[in-house]
């Protein structure tokens, strides 16, 4: 009951004490008008910033109130933002609030007022405003300065994708202005006569460095701009996450997105926030970030990580516990113990996560072309038992590990290698053997091939080689060929043995491979079979045998063209009655010849097939060398004998032999064809045997050109149309004549060859160089024939002529000559080199072609040449026309030295008569040659100089012109 | 400002005071020490006039990386935005007497020298990409660095001037973005207009 009335007693008290409240408030006074409104205005980021105060307002006064503010552009009627603004005011506070403005504020005046209300939105009703301020006017125009043109905003930062409001203010009234965004022109509307705007929606970021927007005038140099700075839009960092790897440190990682920063504003910066424990972080790098975990044991984290930058926050959250985002550390100390040829045992170390804490570690081996897994759980220290292994073969582990109790990510991989130990080879080595007899002796060549590295289990140093002969008259005979041989020749005492060869290591021996030689030579008589080759390879078969084999062994050599040939092998199973043979090292044009052994239980190989064939047939590129033979004016024979037929590039199945001729039609057995290459028609011949390398070319036309080409033809072609050889048939009779021309050839020959032996002779007895007019029969001939009383004239009836040099003594000009020459001088003609020494019967004539020292001279012989003339003028004289030459030139000499009539030469004819001729010309003291004839006197002129004489002293001689006969009459 | 006024008054009154009015030349007087720190070249001239050609033939290729690097509209309106239009560069006189010359081209130097330190300070910021332009202006203003410790050397050496008043262009630290840019092509499309004339004349 008492505390009834105590509670009832207490809710009046409070109820009072409300009624008392209200009533005071109520009673107050309304707060006035807002007063000292002061406007200022702050370019940087466009904001209008508005201080005033509230009188009327009591010392202990607190009131929410509520500020209408009204702002206008241009004119005080334009209102353009009407905001209310609610704030609890104190006495004398000055309270302030700020807008932003879209448009530059340099652009336009602004206008400010305000008036204030009580907030009554606890209380209903409608509010009791007070009175508005005055207008309070911004204008930033009035300080720009003096500069024409202005361009505003400057250096704004938005957003990519925001919208910018640009304008320019011209204080030269010009119209014409023009503005640019990155030189494109921008459309604008014009806010009053000095002032227009340009909206730009969703400006993009072109570069950090930012965008030049600028503005000039039609008329003047001044352009005017500013730069805006466009910055990427914020993202939220994504891919939040935090981990630990020794629970004492969180990392926390995110993905930062693009770089926000500019000249203008840096680039974002990251803080982390964790809510339980109240702290916070500013994280030095942008992706990730280092949280120390409390010493308490805090299991439970609430993070939120916040990007800022000066436009824009963002942020994200992440809630979990500690001991769910352990990341351990890379296991550490990886060894391997006990390594032996099949097993070993890795062990490693892993970073401790605290003692309630199990790692799960998982663990991997690669080797083998193969990988294996396992997984252990370790507490400290881990180890595992790796078998079955491979013996000397290299193998890579790795392990990692992730917390065993909540599994959240592994840790990264660390990785060790290890080699098993060496054991003996496993397997016998695939062997393979070539028998030839060499001097009545069996000599094996043995192949094999290398054991692979599964096989070898370890490296092979030697292989033995053990000869068992099997009539066991010899002695085993035990070779060891060093690796890396892979064959071997060997003589053998007896060729039917058995050989084993067994690879050795360090470690063993492998099993014996056995391969058995025997007496019997192979069956050899096969026939070969042609097989055709695929992409695949060489397709085989063979009949399967009666009697029972162990296996089948295909045999082929992969460069048969090259010695030696690299002989391979294939081993079959008994089953095994086809195979494809296939190699890398085949070629197309070449032909690969196989052998298919079978493997008696004996160990001992018998031929069962032979097959031959190309990978791929060529058309053959050469052609037979062709010899042609027989050739007749009908036929030729061609042979190519030493063409091959095995070593081409395809099987050959014939020839094919073109005849070119001019007359172009073809006989039975031939067909005309149209060859591709040049389009001449020609006859084709067809040997459809390979082996026939012979051919005769018939019914030919004698003296006919012909042209023939030989080339074999296969399945895929025939060899080149290259050079034809060129043929002309002989003329039908030619050997006819041959045998009559021949000899008669022979018959002259022997004729000449003897005249030439009995020239001496034939040269007396016929054209001596002094003719013997008694020897000589031709002139018996003549005498006897023509003249009978020609006589031969003997020399000494000759009677000489003489020849008389009349030197005049009335000229006062003489020569050398005529002092002595006072009485006649005679020469003597002497027809031959014979000089008769007795003045007996001579010629002489007086010569107008002598001068006077000539005429000195005794012997006619030995006429002085003249001084000017060559000694061998002399012999000249004798020819007729060298002698006239001669006169011409000694007579033009003659006429300027020697006064016509002082000196003259005189012929003495023997047969003119004396007194015959002018009288006045006849000597005073005449000679009295007893027997010589006397000469007209004559004188010789050159031909041109032959004129009658006009002067008396000439006319005394009678001129006459020499000629041939004159010379020697 | 400050510097302005320190240069320009002593220099309005050695106009009035020396005779010529009109002469930049300044007045040390004849038993003035004028010592250098180090000691000068014995062919100073060829060296001024070989760091002369060096920033001459250097100067066209800084004009043209440097308003490439401010993007457009700056090459496309080279006259209207990096025309010569420095009113306060000072004079220089092709003409002159040989101390005159030096004179006026340690002023050259100073101005120059200071407005590309403001310009290179400014492009750091508003073009940090631009290693090329940077290297360039770094490498003038070493140059001219030189050559006014030469100019120095020679007036001091030979013609006992120790000391020359100097003027330096606007701060523009205080500019808006595009002032700067348009700033600094005026002041290099000056500045290779000026060095061609200078290094003819020397």
């Amino acid at each position: 009951m008492a505390l009834s009335s105590v509670s009832q007693t207490a809710f009046l008290l409070a109820l009072l004490s409300l009624r008392t409240y209200q009533s005071e408030v109520l009673s107050e006074p309304l707060p006035s008008a807002p007063e000292f409104l002061k406007v200022s205005v702050n370019s940087t980021c466009q904001c209008l910033h508005l201080q005033w105060t509230v009188h009327n307002l009591s010392h202990h006064q607190e009131f929410r109130m509520v500020f209408q503010i009204e702002i206008s552009r241009i004119k005080t009627s334009n209102v353009i933002w009407v905001e209310n603004y609610t704030t609890t005011v104190k006495w004398n506070q000055v309270l302030h609030w700020s807008w932003e403005s879209k448009l530059p504020l340099e652009c336009a005046k602004h206008f400010i007022r305000m008036r204030s209300a009580v907030d009554t939105a606890k209380t209903p009703g409608p509010r009791v405003w007070s009175s508005w301020s005055s207008w309070e006017e911004a204008d930033v125009q009035n300080s720009l300065g003096q500069d024409p043109l202005f361009v505003f905003p400057k250096d704004k930062l938005v957003e990519e994708g925001s919208n910018v409001t640009i304008c320019y203010v011209s204080k030269s009234h010009q119209n014409n202005i023009s503005c640019y965004l990155e030189g494109v022109r921008m459309q604008g509307e014009q806010l009053d006569p000095n002032v227009s705007v340009f909206n730009l929606n969703h400006v993009a970021f072109i570069r950090e460095t930012g965008t030049n927007i600028y503005c000039k005038p039609g008329q003047g140099d001044r352009i005017k701009g500013t730069v805006l700075f466009v910055s990427k839009v914020l993202k939220e960092p994504k891919d939040f996450s935090c981990e630990t790897q020794d629970l004492t440190t969180l990392n926390c990682t995110w993905d930062p997105g693009s770089d926000t920063g500019l000249l203008k504003q840096l680039s974002q910066s990251y803080a982390l926030f964790e809510s339980f424990s109240g702290k916070k972080t500013l994280c030095k790098h942008k992706s990730w970030c280092l949280w120390q975990v409390a010493p308490e044991s805090q299991d439970m984290y609430n993070f939120t990580l916040t990007a800022e930058n000066y436009l824009r926050k963002r942020s994200v959250h992440l809630l979990f516990n500690l001991t769910h985002r352990v990341h351990p550390m890379a296991p550490f100390n990886v060894l391997f113990k006990n390594v032996s040829a099949t097993n070993a045992t890795m062990t490693w170390k892993v970073h401790s996560i605290g003692k309630y804490h199990t790692l799960l570690c998982q663990v991997e081996l690669y080797g083998e072309g193969k990988v294996t897994q396992h997984n252990v759980s370790v507490k400290v220290d881990g180890a595992h038992l790796f078998s079955g292994l491979e013996p000397d073969m290299e193998y890579m582990a790795q392990v990692r590990c992730a917390n065993g109790d909540h599994f959240w990510k592994w840790s990264e991989w660390t990785q060790q290698n290890f080699t098993t130990a060496e054991a003996a080879p496993s397997e016998a080595p695939d062997v393979w053997r070539n028998v030839k007899t060499v001097q009545g002796r069996c000599v094996v060549t043995l192949f094999w091939k290398p054991l692979s590295k599964l096989q070898a289990h370890g490296k092979i140093l030697f292989y033995n080689i053990v000869v068992d002969y099997l009539d066991r008259t010899s002695v085993s005979e035990l070779l060891s060929i060093p690796a890396p041989a892979n064959g071997t020749e060997l003589p053998l005492s007896q060729c039917s043995s058995q050989i084993r060869i067994m690879a050795n290591n360090s470690v063993g021996t492998s099993p014996a491979s056995v391969i058995v030689v025997s007496r019997e030579p192979g069956n050899e008589e096969v026939e070969e079979e042609r097989v055709k080759g695929t992409e695949d390879g060489f397709p085989l078969s063979w009949k399967p045998q009666p009697r029972h084999v162990t296996g089948y062994l295909v045999e082929w050599c992969e460069h048969p063209q090259d010695p030696p040939c690299d002989l391979q092998w294939k081993n079959l199973g008994p089953n095994v009655t086809s195979t494809v043979v296939s190699s890398d090292a085949f070629r197309p044009g070449v032909r690969y010849n196989f052998r298919i052994y079978g493997i008696s239980t004996e160990r001992v190989p018998y031929l069962l097939a032979r097959k031959t064939g190309y990978s791929q047939e060529l058309a053959p590129s050469d052609n037979p060398q062709v010899v042609m033979t027989n050739l007749t004016s009908h036929s030729f024979t061609l042979s190519w004998k030493n063409y091959s037929t095995e070593s081409q590039p395809s099987f050959i199945q014939g020839y094919h032999i073109y005849l070119k001729s001019k007359a172009g039609w073809c006989h039975s057995g031939s067909e005309k064809a149209v060859l591709s290459d040049d389009a001449a028609v020609c006859c084709k011949y067809k040997i459809d045997n390979p082996e026939q390398k012979t051919f005769v070319v018939e019914n030919l036309q004698p003296e006919s050109f012909y042209e023939f080409l030989v080339t074999p033809y296969t399945s895929v072609g025939e060899g080149p149309h290259d050079a034809f050889a060129k043929v002309t048939t002989p003329d039908e009779y030619s050997p006819t004549l041959i045998r009559i021309i021949l000899p008669m050839v022979f018959c002259i020959l022997l004729i000449m060859i003897t005249c030439y032996l009995k020239s001496q002779w034939m040269k007396e007895k016929c054209y001596p160089d002094i003719p013997d007019p008694y020897k000589s029969s031709v002139l018996s001939l003549i005498k006897s024939k023509e003249n009978p009383h020609l006589t031969i004239m003997n020399i000494k009836d000759c009677v000489p002529d003489s020849i008389e040099v009349l030197n005049k003594q009335e000229g006062t000009r003489k020569s050398l000559t005529e002092t002595e020459s006072t009485k006649p001088t005679y020469l003597y003609l002497l027809p031959t080199e014979k000089r008769y020494s007795s003045p007996g019967p001579c010629i002489c004539f007086e010569n107008f072609t002598y001068n006077q020292a000539a005429s000195d001279s005794a012997s006619c012989g030995h006429v002085p040449a003249p001084p000017k003339a060559p000694p061998s003028q002399l012999g000249l004289l004798t020819s007729p026309e060298n002698l006239l030459k001669a006169l011409e030139k000694n007579y033009m000499n003659s006429l300027g030295e020697i006064p016509a009539g002082e000196t003259s030469l005189n012929y003495v004819s023997q047969l003119a008569s004396p007194m015959s001729g002018d009288k006045s010309n006849l000597p005073i003291n005449p000679p009295e040659p007893a027997l010589c004839s006397e000469y007209k006197m004559q004188m010789a002129i050159p031909l041109g100089l032959a004129s009658p004489p006009s002067s008396g002293s000439s006319s005394l001689s009678s001129v006459t012109l020499l000629d041939e006969g004159e010379h020697y009459h | 400002m400050k510097v302005l006024a320190a240069g320009v008054v002593p220099l309005l009154l050695v106009l009035h005071w020396k005779h010529g009015a009109g002469s930049p030349l300044p007045i040390t007087p004849v038993n003035a020490t004028c010592a250098t720190r180090h000691p000068c070249h014995s062919n100073l001239m060829n060296q001024i006039r070989n760091q002369l050609a060096q920033l001459n033939g250097s100067a066209n290729a800084l004009f043209i990386l440097y308003y490439t690097a401010q993007g457009e509209p700056f090459p496309n309106n080279l006259d209207k935005l990096c025309g010569p239009n420095v009113t306060d560069f000072p004079p220089f006189h092709a003409n002159g007497t040989e101390k005159t010359r030096l004179v006026e081209l340690y002023r050259i130097i100073a101005y120059l020298g200071a407005s590309l330190g403001n310009i290179t300070r400014d492009q750091k910021v508003l073009n940090p990409n631009a290693l090329s332009l940077h290297s360039k202006l770094n490498a003038t203003a070493d140059i001219l660095r030189g050559l006014l410790s030469n100019v120095l050397c020679r007036l001091c050496n030979k013609y006992h001037v120790a000391h020359v008043d100097v003027a330096y262009g606007p701060d523009t630290s205080g500019k808006d973005v595009f002032q700067k840019k348009k700033l600094g092509c005026q002041l290099l499309g000056k500045y290779k207009q000026v060095i061609a004339v200078v290094a003819q004349a020397f």
